[in-house]
Formats: structure tokens, sequence, C-alpha cells
């Protein structure tokens, strides 16, 4: 695992530039004091602290390109950076980057909301439960939704092409975006916010820009998609058989409650202690205890789909059949809060339990279960008292496949097998068929990892791409890509 | 001892409540629905009693339009026996749902009636208590414990000036409180086994009660919207708002 970076000095910047900046940006854009700049280069997990000479935050498309043009004229890198939540350092500048945080967080306006032709366009540096909301305030529905999102930006998840609880339906960043405004590396700003659901006029650049990690350009603006509100939701905790029992759970909630499923979440019972023993207000909503748990919800935009009814039947169906031996079913809107409630604190607790050795896996959704046993067989032969943590959008074929510490073990002696464990685990993966990244991005921790399964080819043609939109590779280098530049 | 549980279906505790665009009420259709939060209490506290081997039986009741029996199922999933409904599309107000539970005890002849300290629509908070003034029962309203002893059940009550404990007689009307208990979920199997309970149907004029409404509702309107607040520069440009803009210094 790469070291903290604490204490590195700190880049320095050309001549004449800090005082460039502030012409464009205004006291209150630019940030040099080391107090004000510590939260922009601390990752949210607390586990690496980067290193800037100062962070700059534009209020306008109009100042971006300014800033843009001014670092590309210094050949100073930037490293654009949203909510600061991202879960692999990827916007984050640390000191061998040698780069300035260009922060969005002032661009935070609803430019444009069209209910009739349900999009809305926003600034990058929108909040997303923000977006979530004002879509709400017209009846409106934006699906994108993950743990983070009372923080983390839109730019962000564009840029991340985030995923979240609702990808079985909605899909994930990438399918919610119609349109972008991007200010280039050279600080040109290309006007893409087109608001159209059929665009056939050359190659799509937005899907470019999408879930390039900053390292192209900045977005500064998006022309989102909307759905109708959800007016009838139903959500339900239930217990499998056996964990394979997944597979045909979902395959009939398809069949039978059809596209109003949204989610479908992996819970183990580790991660139900876990989140018994250490988050407050959460109980186990079954009367007892089971090795694994279906977080389901499906919702409708009308009353009349007798969404409830159907669900009940789809259920007592999965029942008869054994993939299902327990569930409780909300019977209003507070318990199926208190359902997310415990889902989320699947992901928070783990942190009580010492230390975790994380992965963001994807495979075939017809494998996951095989993954899961293979995998646990794989790390417990290496480290025997090692506790697997699987959950997540196992709908999606996505599993959070972490490892919790042995109990007794010291948690630094514990993160040195990270490697190690990581080589084991996505050999898994890509034998399967699978991604060793699927929502989280490869940013600057799963750098060395991508390299080392990616193709030669692939590589090359997304360094190719890198080299024409950012000849002087100034856009957040050494993320994703290695750092090219002397 | 039977004990008879009155439940009410209400707007979702959580969905934003629009008024009318004719201002004759609030908006109800395509609105998501549950039961009263405080008569999930209720329930769940009688359920408790019969756990206990203290209650015989639980009746769920409901007076309201046919999608109430949704709301009795819910309260037959949570453990309830048997259900009731009381079916009409009258605007039914707390007296006429009193008389209403009065007749239905008169054929139960349950020994304790619980029910929600309000409904979170009305929020009248009344029927209880006018119930227990019609049957002539002790009353024990915003409850937040309960303890059987012989013939007496001691309560504790949350006033305005924090618990008191009381004993009252059975039989008896309690209201509870949202400390009582924690309510339980629902579980697949008990919503199963809650289809097959039965409900039986009747209606004010089988139970010889007249339920025209005595409140005429004028009108309904919005609260005025909170202005925006402002974010003041200085604690001397605040301590000017607070004297010369809000007047309350
Ligand atoms: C509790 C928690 C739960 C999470 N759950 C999920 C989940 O379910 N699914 C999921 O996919 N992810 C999840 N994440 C990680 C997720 O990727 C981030 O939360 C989010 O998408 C990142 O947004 P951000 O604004 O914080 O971006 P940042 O962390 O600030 O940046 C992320 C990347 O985007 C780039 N970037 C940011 N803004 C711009 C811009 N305007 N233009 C160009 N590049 C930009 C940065 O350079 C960086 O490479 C979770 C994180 C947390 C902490
Ligand atoms: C009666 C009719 C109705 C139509 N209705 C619609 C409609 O409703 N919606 C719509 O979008 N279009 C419609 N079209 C047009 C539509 O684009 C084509 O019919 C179809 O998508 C093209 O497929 P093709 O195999 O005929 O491609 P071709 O015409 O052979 O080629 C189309 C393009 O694709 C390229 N191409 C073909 N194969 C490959 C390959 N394997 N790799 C790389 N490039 C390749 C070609 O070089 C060319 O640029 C319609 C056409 C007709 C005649």
């Amino acid at each position: 695992m790469a070291s903290h970076s604490t204490g590195a000095p700190l880049p320095t910047l050309p001549e004449g530039f800090l005082a460039a900046l502030r012409q464009i940006v205004d006291d209150k854009g630019l940030l040099t004091a080391a107090e004000e700049i510590l939260p922009h280069v601390t990752e949210q997990r607390g586990r690496f602290v980067g290193a800037t000479a100062c962070v700059v935050k534009p209020a306008t498309t109009q100042e971006v390109a300014e800033v843009m043009k001014l670092c590309c004229d210094h050949n100073v890198a930037v490293v654009p950076q949203g909510g600061n939540t991202g879960l692999v350092s990827a916007g984050i500048a640390f000191a061998e980057d040698r780069a300035i945080i260009l922060s969005l967080s002032r661009m935070n306006r609803v430019r444009n909301l069209d209910p009739l032709n349900n999009t809305m366009t926003v600034e990058a540096g929108c909040i997303l439960q923000n977006i979530q909301d004002a879509a709400a305030r017209v009846d409106r529905f934006f699906p994108l939704s993950l743990g983070s999102e009372g923080t983390c930006q839109i730019g962000g998840n564009i840029a991340s092409n985030a995923g979240g609880i609702n990808v079985i339906r909605y899909g994930n960043s990438r399918a919610l975006v119609l349109g972008l405004e991007v200010v280039t590396a050279e600080g040109e700003v290309w006007d893409g916010l087109r608001s159209l659901r059929k665009d056939n006029t050359g190659y799509d650049l937005k899907q470019l820009f999408i879930g390039s990690e900053g390292t192209l350009g900045v977005i500064t603006a998006a022309v989102l998609k909307l759905f109708p509100a959800t007016k009838e939701r139903s959500t339900a905790f239930i217990a499998l058989g056996q964990l394979e029992d997944a597979l045909p759970l979902l395959s009939l909630a398809q069949s039978v409650i059809g596209e109003a499923l949204n989610s479908f979440e992996l819970i183990p019972r580790i991660g139900m202690d876990f989140a018994l023993k250490h988050a407050q207000d959460i109980t186990d909503p079954l009367a007892q205890p089971h090795d694994w748990y279906v977080l389901l919800e499906a919702s409708a935009g009308t009353q009349q789909a007798n969404l409830p009814t159907l669900f009940e039947s789809y259920l007592e169906l999965a029942l008869e059949k054994g993939w299902i031996t327990d569930a409780a079913l909300a019977q209003n809107t507070a318990q199926a809060d208190s359902f997310w409630r415990l889902r989320e604190n699947i992901t928070l607790c783990q942190k009580a339990e010492g230390g975790s050795i994380k992965h963001d896996i994807s495979v075939p959704l017809s494998v996951i279960p095989a993954f899961i046993r293979k995998a646990n067989a794989a790390v417990e032969a290496y480290l025997p008292t090692i506790r697997p943590y699987p959950f997540g959008h196992i709908g999606d074929g996505n599993i959070h496949y972490n490892l919790s510490q042995p109990i007794a073990m010291d948690k630094d002696e514990y993160l040195a097998h990270w490697d190690a464990l990581n080589r084991i685990v996505h050999d898994i993966v890509v034998e399967m068929g699978g991604s060793i990244s699927a929502e989280h991005g490869i940013g600057r921790v799963k750098l060395k990892e991508n390299l080392h399964y990616k193709s030669p080819l692939e590589i090359r043609m997304m360094q190719q791409i890198k080299q024409s939109l950012d000849p002087k590779n100034l856009m957040n280098p050494g993320k994703l890509l290695p750092d090219t530049r002397k | 001892m039977k004990v008879l549980v009155p439940i009410k279906r209400v707007i979702d505790a959580n969905v934003q409540v629009r008024v009318k665009s004719d201002q004759t009420g609030v908006e109800l259709t395509n609105v998501k629905m549950a039961m009263n939060p405080f008569c999930e209490i209720a329930v769940e506290q009688a359920v408790r009693l019969k756990e206990a081997g203290i209650a015989s039986e639980v009746i769920v009741v409901s007076a309201g339009p046919a999608q109430a029996q949704e709301t009795l199922r819910t309260g037959l999933a949570m453990g309830a026996d048997r259900g009731i409904h009381i079916q009409s599309d009258e605007d039914l107000q707390p007296l006429a749902i009193a008389k209403l539970l009065k007749a239905v005890v008169a054929n139960e002849d349950p020994g304790l009636v619980i029910l929600g300290k309000q409904a979170i629509d009305g929020d009248n908070n009344q029927t209880g208590q006018m119930l227990s003034a019609l049957l002539g029962w002790s009353q024990g309203a915003f409850i937040s414990a309960m303890e059987k002893d012989g013939d007496l059940l001691k309560i504790t009550r949350e006033v305005d000036g924090g618990l008191q404990k009381v004993s009252v007689k059975l039989p008896s009307v309690l209201t509870v409180d949202l400390r009582l208990n924690e309510p339980r979920y629902a579980s697949l199997p008990n919503i199963m086994k809650a289809k097959k309970k039965p409900i039986d149907a009747t209606s004010p004029a089988d139970l010889g009660v007249e339920v025209a409404p005595r409140v005429k509702t004028l009108k309904v309107t919005e609260p005025p919207a909170r202005a925006a607040g402002v974010i003041v520069g200085s604690v001397a440009e605040l301590v000017d708002k607070l004297k010369n803009e809000a007047k309350v210094i």
C-alpha cells in the first residue's frame, strides 16, 4: 500500500502565479493557509494526506476557463475536486503530483429545471442531495443515490461514474447524463449542454469525460435525466435460505415485479452484527439471526400500479420456493428508512472493528455466489482468522468484498497484507471475467493494480485519448494513468 | 380479557402534506397512506399483553372507507387476532368515532381499550377521552409505561411537568404515547397468516350511531412560508437586525 505523504514539502509555484490566480478568483476563491488546505488534501477515510500549495475555487465557468489557461501557460498541474468523498484518492493532490486543487464547490447553482423534458441543468459543484431535493420540488425524481450524497458533488459523481443503490433500474451516472459543459486542459469551454435523448452527430464526447476521474478536463455543468417522482414504494428486509438463492430471487423479482425493482443489496450476518454492536437506533428487523440478507426495494411513479400487492405475492412465491426463510416488510416510510439506515451502517461500522482491506469488484451476476465462496476460501487459507465482509449492490453484480482484520491482530500488522490480499482476490475476479473496480474508480490507489490486469493495448488507447485532450499531462497526473511528465 | 385496539389510516408520517387547490382539505389522491404511528404503538402493546398471557384476544377496529381494511391487515400482521371494519365514507369526527367504539365495546365486552393518543392527521387528541366518558370507564391518557397489578393497571403518564404515576381500575381506556414501546415489523409469514384472519364488516347504521359531522371545515390553507434566513456579517449587524427589523430586543 502506498505510504502516507504527510509532511512532504509543498510543491513550489512559478513566480507571479498565485497573484495571477487571485486576480481571477478574488480572495474568497483562493485558499493558501495550511489549515484551510488540510481538509482538501485529506482523504475521507483519513488514510492518506496529500499536499498542495493552494486550493482555487472559481465561481463561474469563465473563471474555471481562466484558471485552466493560466495553469496551462505555466505548466501547473490541476486536480479537480468535488466533495472529496471518493474512495481511491483520485480527487486529492499529493506532493509528487506538484499540482494545485481546483474545487468546484462554489459552482452550485441549478441553472435550469425542465419537468416537461424531464431534465435539469446543474453546475458541477451542486451537492447530490440538493439536486435530488430540487427535482422532488417539481414532482420529479433524480435516481442517483449513494451513502455520501449529503457531501459529494454531481461533478465528482460524473467524473467517477458513480453507481449507488438504484443502478439496477436506472443505470450508473453514465446513463443519467445527457450533456456536459467542460473546460478543457487548455482553458477552452466546450458547451455540450444538450438536453437531447437523441443526438447522433458524431463521437459521444461527454462519455469520455464521464468516469475520467478529472484526467481529461474540468466538468463545470451537466444536463441530468429526471424521472417521475416515486408515489409508491415497497421495501423488504429479507433472509435468504442460502447465498446462492439470491440469484433466483432476483430473477423472480424481475419477472414478477418487473422494472419497478430499484435496489437489491446483499448484507451478510457479520455486517448485521457490526451494525447492531456499533450503531445507534438499529434493530434487527427479523426475530432470528440468518447468514445472508437482501434489502430489496421497488417503487412506482403512480399509485394505481398496485405495487404492494405484487410485492407481497412475489415474496410469498419466494418463501414457497424456500429461497427466502423470513422477511420484514416496511409498513410505512419510517420503517423503510430504518432498513436503509441499517444498510448504510453496514458500510460505516466496519471501521469500528479495526483494519479493513477493501475490494470493489464486479463479476457477471451469475457467478457472484461462486466468487464469494471461492474468495472466502482463498483468503481464509492465507489468513485463517480473517473476517470476510462481502456486501453491497449484488443486483448489479457488484460486491464490496472487504476483509476485516482478525480480532486480536494489530491493525498495522494486518494492513501490511493489503497488496497480497488484493492480489489473491483480484486474481479470482479477473479469472471469473470481472472488474477490479466496479464503481469507485482507479485514482491513485488502484493504479498499479489496473496496469497489472488491463491489456497493454487498452492502456495505450487510454493514453492516446489522454494525450490528445491533455497534451501537457496537466489534468490530475498520476491518477488513472501513470504520470508521464519529467 | 379481550383488548380492543381502534386504529386509523392516515397519510404516511414522512409524506409532505399538500393542501388541495380548492382549499377544502388536504390532497389524498396518489398519496401514500399508513397506520397512524400512535396506533401502531397501541397494537404493539396489546400484542405484548397477549404474549404475556394477560390478554386473551386482541381485536383491531377501524372506521373509514374500504381501504381501512389494509390498515386492519397491518394490525393483524403485527399479531392482532381479528378485525372489525366500520365501513363509512363520511368525514368521521372524534365524537362520532367514540360513539361507534362505544357500540363496539357493547358488542365485544373487552376489558381494556388501547388507542393512540392522537392521530397525526387531525391531531385532535380527543377520541380516547371521549370514549372513556361515554363508557364511564377509567382513563389513562399519554401513557409511556404500564403494568398489571391484580385488578389495577399501574401506568405512567407523560404530562407537561414530567411523569405521573397512577393506578387505574379495569375496565379502562388507555391512550399511548411515543415512548411506550417500539412497534415490531410485520414479517412475511405473519402477513400471510393475517390474510386468513377474519375481518367483520359493519357500519354506523348497523351499530345505530349517527355520524354526521358536527364541526364544519370552512377552509384549509398552508401556513405562511418561512422567510429565507440571512447570513449576517457581524455581531453588530445581528444586534441591529434584532433591534430594528425583528424588534425583539
Ligand atoms: C459513505 C460513502 C458511500 C459511497 N457509496 C458509493 C456508492 O454506492 N457508489 C459509488 O459509485 N461510489 C460510492 N462512494 C464513492 C463515490 O465515488 C463518491 O462518494 C462520489 O461519487 C465522489 O464524488 P465527490 O464529489 O466527492 O468527488 P471527489 O472525491 O472530490 O472526486 C472524485 C474524482 O472526480 C474528479 N472530479 C471531481 N469533480 C470534478 C469535476 N467537476 N470535473 C472533473 N473531475 C472532477 C476528481 O478529480 C476525482 O478524480 C461512496 C463514498 C462514501 C464516502
Ligand atoms: C426502413 C428503415 C427504417 C429505419 N428506421 C430507423 C429507426 O427507426 N431508427 C434509427 O436509428 N435508424 C433507422 N434506420 C437507419 C439505421 O441506421 C439502419 O437501418 C441501421 O442501424 C444500420 O445498420 P446496417 O447494418 O444496415 O449498417 P450499414 O448501413 O451497413 O452501416 C451504417 C454505418 O455503420 C458502419 N458499420 C457497419 N457495420 C460496422 C461494423 N461492424 N463496425 C464498424 N462500423 C460499421 C458503416 O461503415 C456505416 O458508417 C432505418 C433504415 C431503414 C432502411
